[in-house]
């Protein structure tokens, strides 16, 4: 059956969720949920042609990949982790000036003979050479770190993945470095640990993001297009 | 997704059990390596390029293991595990799956799972000889399919690693051209780098401080560093010793002061590397820049004489073979002669099968020593697509 709804998914948790809320309340759009209290359906009061999805940000990547929703609001950092062709898949329509993080490249602060990501490649081969082994780099940012090392020339480290506490590896001994998300940089000096000179990965903010490989009825995109400029003048 | 793994796989079964049969009756021994594969040790050595491409997951005990990107390996870690003090001669031969993921999307000529079929020799102190064993087996599995017009091509990164210990360059750097042959951008722009004398970050604060270390004596130096660290409050995280993150700041003072690379041996590298061309024309150009920078490189050179001589005896048509000095398959693990079998219509980038000496893996795997090891893998479905496109 074909869909003739518009669909949005909307983060169900966390500062992502408040943001979120608060916007589509600037934009009057009326976003509440329905049903059971912890249920994760919910509508517009603006327009009762919009369903809405509550999920979590890195879900709401894979139902924009795969075409399940329309519209959904969620980290740059994440669809750029989990697509692996952006452009083909979804496109970033506004970015909402909200969830900022940068996503770098991270080293101890003692290492003092490490400035710029070209110092790794050096400090790799001597570190293989001591210890018999690669750079350790805990991250849940596979690819981002694959793609910026690749591009780098950087290719003596293997990856270990991490998914929570990232910035605790180097000093548990179970990582050398980190790629990870730092908004100010504290928790970065509390573990002892430095961002390299040209170590930015990524500048990310949440983005309203639109699915190529959704159902798109010329009234879907009418829908849409209403929504998006209603967002837009509210920000 | 692909329902069937290969779509000839009768023909694929005929060809790869006439493949075996001619190992084995040279002598290799068929061994079935698992398939299953431990992640973290198996991919510390092979880098985060095939990595990246691997198949990784974590099994109901938490372990972490992998599907076999590739069997060289996976047949080390088989030689270890039948002989740990890796102290007995072994040869063998193998046919089984690989499995890569292919970021473009799995194609025919791309799959993402493949048979490998192939010869490994481990702990052969004639590294000449298993050398040549080597090369003529793989074309003599290749030809006994019915396959004639076959081309080799050479690299040997023990050449380059001898011209790099004949030049008169600080040992620091010769270090980092060894590392940096496997990423040619990298390495020229070294290159480049300290032929002009450019100093990187001279200005920074750390220049400061590595200026002031005592270059001479590296109990001072480190002593330094320790004062360093203790005063800024920075503990001693992420696995590196004092005494690394020590030398390294040395081998940067020492830039910061040294006298550029000469004009001429950067020359040299530059040269040497541009090599490529027939087997005999190869070896003449790598005489006449030798003879002409004033090096010895007679003993990698006579090598190099000596195993194109036999290999010609022996049948091989050099005159069609291609030697190239930067030639090195992009697997960090070579360490000497390195090739790959092609055909015309193919080319380099698709070879038919490729090989190469490693006697420094098995260390890394566990080996209580360094061990003379060599061997060389058959792309089986490129391989049959080929034969059968001749009939």
């Amino acid at each position: 059956m074909a869909k003739t709804k518009l669909s949005i998914a909307i983060p169900s948790k966390g500062r992502l969720m408040e943001a979120t809320a608060t916007l589509f309340e600037r934009a009057d759009l009326g976003l509440r949920k329905v049903g059971h209290e912890r249920g994760y359906r919910g509508a517009l009061d603006a327009y009762d042609d919009v369903e809405v999805v509550f999920l979590s940000a890195s879900e709401i990547v894979h139902h924009l990949k795969a075409g399940q929703v329309h519209l959904g609001v969620t980290g740059e950092d994440l669809v750029r982790e989990t697509i692996y062709d952006v452009e083909r898949e979804v496109e970033l329509v506004v970015p909402l000036a909200f969830g900022r993080a940068d996503v770098i490249v991270a080293v101890p602060a003692c290492w003092i003979d490490v400035t710029g990501v070209g110092d790794l490649e050096d400090v790799a081969a001597q570190f293989a050479q001591v210890h018999g082994r690669r750079l350790r780099v805990a991250t849940k940012y596979l690819n981002l770190t694959r793609r910026f090392f690749a591009q780098k020339g950087v290719s003596g480290y293997r990856i270990v993945e991490s998914a929570g506490a990232t910035e605790g590896t180097p000093a548990a001994g179970t990582a050398e470095l980190i790629v990870d998300i730092t908004t100010t940089g504290t928790t970065l000096r509390a573990n002892h640990l430095k961002v390299l000179d040209d170590g930015l990965i990524l500048s990310s903010q949440a983005q309203l993001v639109a699915a190529h490989n959704a159902e798109w009825s010329p009234e879907v995109k009418a829908r849409s297009d209403e929504i998006i400029a209603r967002i837009k003048d509210a920000l | 997704m692909a329902a069937e793994s290969v779509s000839n796989f009768e023909a694929l079964e005929i060809q790869a059990a006439k493949l075996l049969d001619t190992f084995k009756t040279a002598g290799y021994e068929p061994v079935a390596p698992s398939i299953l594969q431990p992640a973290g040790v198996f991919l510390d050595r092979i880098g985060e390029a095939l990595r990246g491409r691997s198949y990784v997951f974590t099994d109901l005990s938490g372990e972490e293991l992998c599907l076999r990107p590739d069997l060289t390996v996976p047949v080390s870690l088989l030689y270890l595990s039948r002989h740990p003090e890796a102290d007995k001669e072994a040869r063998y031969c193998y046919n089984g799956p690989a499995f890569r993921y292919q970021p473009g999307g799995a194609s025919q000529t791309h799959p993402r799972e493949f048979r490998q079929a192939g010869i490994e020799s481990f702990g052969i102190a004639d590294r000449e000889a298993a050398d040549i064993e080597m090369v003529l087996l793989a074309s003599a599995a290749i030809r006994q399919t019915g396959l004639d017009d076959i081309q080799l091509r050479f690299g040997d990164i023990a050449m380059f690693f001898a011209l790099l210990d004949a030049l008169e360059i600080p040992d620091r750097w010769r270090r980092k051209l060894r590392h940096y042959f496997w990423r040619p951008e990298i390495f020229h722009r070294m290159l480049r780098r300290l032929s002009r004398g450019e100093r990187p970050e001279a200005e920074s604060n750390i220049a400061d401080f590595a200026r002031a270390l005592d270059l001479d004596d590296f109990d001072t130096a480190q002593a330094q560093v320790d004062a360093y660290l203790k005063e800024r409050e920075l503990p001693l995280i992420g696995n590196r010793t004092l005494a690394e993150i020590t030398s390294q700041l040395l081998d940067f003072a020492a830039d910061l002061v040294a006298d550029p690379l000469p004009k001429e041996i950067a020359t040299v590298i530059e040269y040497y590397l541009a090599v490529s061309g027939t087997p005999e024309e190869s070896i003449g150009r790598i005489a006449m820049i030798a003879r002409g920078a004033g090096l010895d490189l007679d003993e990698a050179l006579q090598r190099m004489v000596r195993r194109f001589e036999r290999l010609e005896e022996e049948g091989i048509d050099l005159a069609r073979a291609r030697f190239a000095a930067d030639f090195g398959r992009n697997l960090e693990y070579y360490t000497g002669l390195v090739f790959q079998i092609e055909i015309p219509t193919l080319g380099e980038g698709s070879p038919l099968a490729g090989g190469g000496r490693y006697d420094g893996l098995l260390k890394h795997l566990g080996a209580p020593q360094d061990v003379p090891a060599i061997g060389c893998a058959i792309h089986t479905e490129r391989l049959l697509a080929v034969v059968q496109g001749l009939r």
